[in-house]
């Protein structure tokens, strides 16, 4: 499988997936490459800000109930560092007070778990667009 | 008349004859000395008659106002048959007129011729007169008519005589009369004084022996006593007085100016002793008075005035009774009665005493100051019960009886209803105890509680809610987590799933990658369930106990733990317990856990019942399949028979911050021990809710 095979950027925008649930780290991706995106997954939000492609994301698909820093951690740390990068939420855990915040703190979308397929492709397009 | 001539012999012996009598006559007088004329008239008359020869002989004395006093008559012996007395005192009786004048005649008298001849006595009949009389033609013969003469003269003499005599008598015997009169009265007088005299002595006498005793029994009292005289200056001291105040009696005098009294309260003790002296009036203070080491020492002093018959003052008695350790009692006494009183009043705590048999009551200041009565209005039970909140006075009785029942201790709770509706929470406890009759008394304390129940109350409320959102969280959480363990494995497996879909219709396939995604699916899958049985374990411990459960115990146990919150609620719980109910295996903490929902959910089913009693009935039983059978009855609003099925639902609740998860997860376990858990609507309101589970069976 092409788990590491990434597009180069010049047309095919770089989304991140941050979760620390391996599952959804596995099945992702692959999606997302289906689609068309380049990807790179990581388990907590701390690997991500430390990553060197931080600056190019183009999109960041976020966990919100991480160990450690948060979703909404990392919504903020971003904010706070100038990073401007359309988020997409994605919970296991459906509550409304939380979907409500992540929109007031500017995610683009937040997708309960188990969400489908073209759910994730549209918000991936509202997030690229706006970009 | 034929004139005889006398012999001269015999003549001469009827002149000496005559003489003779003469003498005899002329000593009539003599011999009629001292004699009361009643007497001297027979005798002048039976002289007569013997002296001379006459037929009769009358008298007639007057009085001295001429009117008749007395008749007397002589007839001779001889004539008695001719001259009958009383025709002759009537015939003679006119001699007595002055006018009939007194020489002799004849007259007749009846049938028979007489010479009568009379004589006045008293020149002028002032004494009476006489007459005698004859039926001799020559009567009287002059020496007759000279004895006669003779005899009526002395017959005044003497008569005279006997008449002064008796005037004399008369004056002599009055006064005699009056001077022995006199002399009674004198005597008695005298008597009288004598008397008088006596009394006096013996008052006297008696008054020296009462000073004498009064004497030795002021010396013997074991008291100090002092004497003053009516001015109020010290008359005498006892023995015990002087050895008090180690001072002589001349000291003691003195005592209006010394330090005996103590100087604080010299000067009013001084004003109350002068102002008795004036008025009469006793005296009776408390003042401290100098022991003869110089230490004061409290007394009680009294004074009596002693008086005499007429109400005068005699002296004054003053007896001091050393108070002293009574009265350092009194202050400690009275310092702990306000420490008390303050005590009571701090920790709003009254306390009471009831005498059952005769339903006297008595109360400290605090119980009415809780109560909110009046202290000067006596407490009977009645006026107790007015106070008591309405729903409690059931309770109130009950306690009432079973304290007069059996004298055992009591502690109870309950509230009291103000006039204004406020209301108090009331702590009682009492003791029964029996005085020295044997008869039964309570004495005990009662605390309003007011604050502390209202603050429980809110921490009550406070920590049912904070159970509840921790319920609800938990429970939030617990579903959070299971959303959270099956939604990651879910998720994957759709994405997987339609990243295979994606892959398969590329042109050419992806089919390795379709193979890579449907065995990420079938992983995923298998997570999921695993997340299934693990929740599923989180139910029913991994190693589920499985004992022999006595459902009445751990019945209790539950009812133990939920009273506090079910009382609170007014929820009145009625408990049926079967004596024959057979043991079941299983896990108790989650048998009762099932109870504790059914409870729980009866409670809450009355929630919004006001017009009938909150009653909870619990019942087990042996059922007809020796079954153990526990059922929770309610009387509240009951369900809708239609959604009975939804009632076991998970997540079904009628309740507005209710989870739902109470009934499902009851029946769960219910089902796990072999059971079966349903529900039925009453005859009456609510409905009751019930399970069965097969007993143990001996193998």
């Amino acid at each position: 499988m092409n788990s590491g095979q990434e597009k180069i950027a010049g047309g095919y925008p770089l989304v991140a997936v941050v979760d620390d649930d391996e599952s959804v780290r596995e099945s992702l991706p692959d999606l997302l490459r289906e689609f068309g995106f380049a990807t790179h997954s990581f388990s907590c939000a701390e690997q991500f800000l430390t990553c060197d492609r931080l600056v190019q994301t183009g999109c960041l698909i976020l966990d919100v109930a991480m160990p450690g820093m948060t979703g909404f951690d990392l919504q903020r740390e971003l904010k706070l560092r100038g990073h401007s990068i359309p988020i997409i939420f994605i919970s296991a855990h459906k509550d409304e007070v939380v979907r409500r915040r992540a929109f007031q703190q500017g995610a683009v979308e937040f997708l309960f778990k188990p969400f489908s397929d073209t759910a994730l492709l549209q918000a991936l397009n509202t997030a690229l667009r706006v970009r | 008349m034929k004139v005889q001539l006398e012999h001269p012999a015999d003549e001469i012996k009827r002149l000496q004859r005559c003489v003779n009598d003469v003498v005899s006559l002329l000593a009539l007088p003599a011999m009629w000395s001292g004699s009361k004329p009643c007497d001297i008239v027979p005798t002048l008359l039976d002289s007569l008659l013997r002296m001379l020869d006459l037929d009769f002989v009358y008298v007639s004395l007057t009085n001295l106002v001429g009117a008749a006093l007395s008749e007397t008559v002589r007839v001779a012996q001889s004539q008695e048959q001719l001259f009958r007395p009383r025709e002759l005192c009537t015939f003679l009786s006119r001699w007595l007129d002055p006018q009939k004048c007194y020489l002799p005649e004849r007259s007749h008298i009846g049938d028979e011729e007489v010479s009568l001849v009379s004589w006045p006595l008293g020149v002028q009949r002032e004494i009476g007169v006489i007459v005698a009389g004859s039926r001799r033609a020559d009567f009287p013969r002059d020496t007759e008519a000279l004895l006669l003469s003779i005899a009526a003269n002395q017959a005044l003499t003497g008569l005279q005589q006997a008449r002064r005599l008796t005037e004399q008598k008369r004056v002599a015997d009055e006064l005699d009369q009056s001077v022995a009169q006199r002399t009674a009265e004198l005597a008695a007088a005298n008597e009288v004084l004598r008397e008088e005299v006596a009394e006096r002595r013996r008052a006297e006498e008696a008054l020296a022996a009462s000073e004498h005793s009064l004497r030795l029994i002021v010396d013997s009292i074991p008291g100090l006593v002092s004497l003053l005289t009516p001015a109020g200056e010290v008359e005498l001291v006892n023995p015990q007085l002087v050895e008090y105040c180690g001072r002589t009696l001349e000291e003691l005098r003195l005592w209006g100016t010394s330090d005996t009294v103590h100087t604080e309260d010299l000067p009013r003790v001084v004003q109350l002793v002068a102002r008795s002296i004036t008025s009469g009036s006793p005296y009776d203070f408390e003042t401290r008075v100098r022991r003869f080491d110089g230490v004061y020492r409290w007394f009680q002093v009294r004074g009596l005035p002693v008086r005499d018959a007429s109400g005068r003052i005699l002296r004054w008695c003053s007896l001091l009774t050393d108070i002293d350790e009574r009265k350092r009692a009194e202050d400690a006494l009275k310092r702990s009665e306000a420490f008390l009183a303050e005590g009571q009043r701090l920790s709003r705590t009254g306390s009471f005493s009831w005498r059952v048999a005769t339903g006297e009551i008595t109360w400290s200041e605090e119980l009415y100051r809780i109560f909110e009565f009046d202290r000067a209005v006596p407490v009977t039970l009645e006026l107790i019960s007015t106070r008591v909140h309405p729903e409690d006075i059931p309770l109130l009785n009950d306690m009432i009886d079973r304290a007069r029942g059996n004298g055992s201790d009591f502690e109870y709770e309950h509230r009291l209803q103000m006039s204004n509706h406020s209301v108090k929470y009331l702590h009682m406890v009492g003791r029964g105890i029996r005085d020295r009759q044997g008869r039964l008394v309570y004495i005990g304390a009662a605390q309003d509680v007011t604050e502390r129940r209202l603050s429980e109350e809110t921490l009550g409320k406070v920590r049912s809610e904070l159970a509840h959102v921790a319920r609800v969280t938990s429970l939030g959480a617990l579903t959070a987590s299971m959303a959270h363990e099956v939604n990651q494995p879910l998720s994957g497996i759709i994405t997987n799933a339609s990243t295979c879909l994606r892959m398969l219709t590329l042109d050419p396939p992806n089919v390795d990658g379709a193979r890579e995604t449907a065995r990420r699916t079938i992983r995923d899958g298998n997570r999921a369930s695993d997340v299934i049985t693990r929740l599923r374990a989180l139910f029913s411990k991994k190693d589920t106990i499985a004992e022999r459960v006595d459902l009445n115990d751990a019945t209790r146990e539950v009812i133990a733990l939920s009273l506090s919150e079910l009382q609170r609620n007014r929820v009145i719980l009625r408990c049926e317990l079967a004596e024959d109910l057979p043991l079941v295996t299983g896990d108790r903490v989650q048998l009762q856990q099932v109870i504790l929902n059914l409870l729980r959910n009866g409670s809450d089913a009355m929630n919004a019942v006001h017009d009938r009693p909150r009653e909870l009935l619990i019942r087990t039983a042996r059922d007809e399949d020796d079954r153990a059978l526990l059922s929770v009855k309610d009387a509240g609003i009951g369900f809708d028979p239609q959604s009975m099925d939804k009632l076991f639902q998970a997540f079904y609740t009628t309740k507005n911050d209710g989870m739902g998860i109470g009934l499902s997860v009851s029946r769960f376990i219910i089902e796990q021990h072999d059971g079966r858990l349903w529900a039925t609507l009453n005859d009456g309101p609510g409905a009751t809710f019930s399970f069965s589970i097969p007993c143990t069976t001996n193998t």
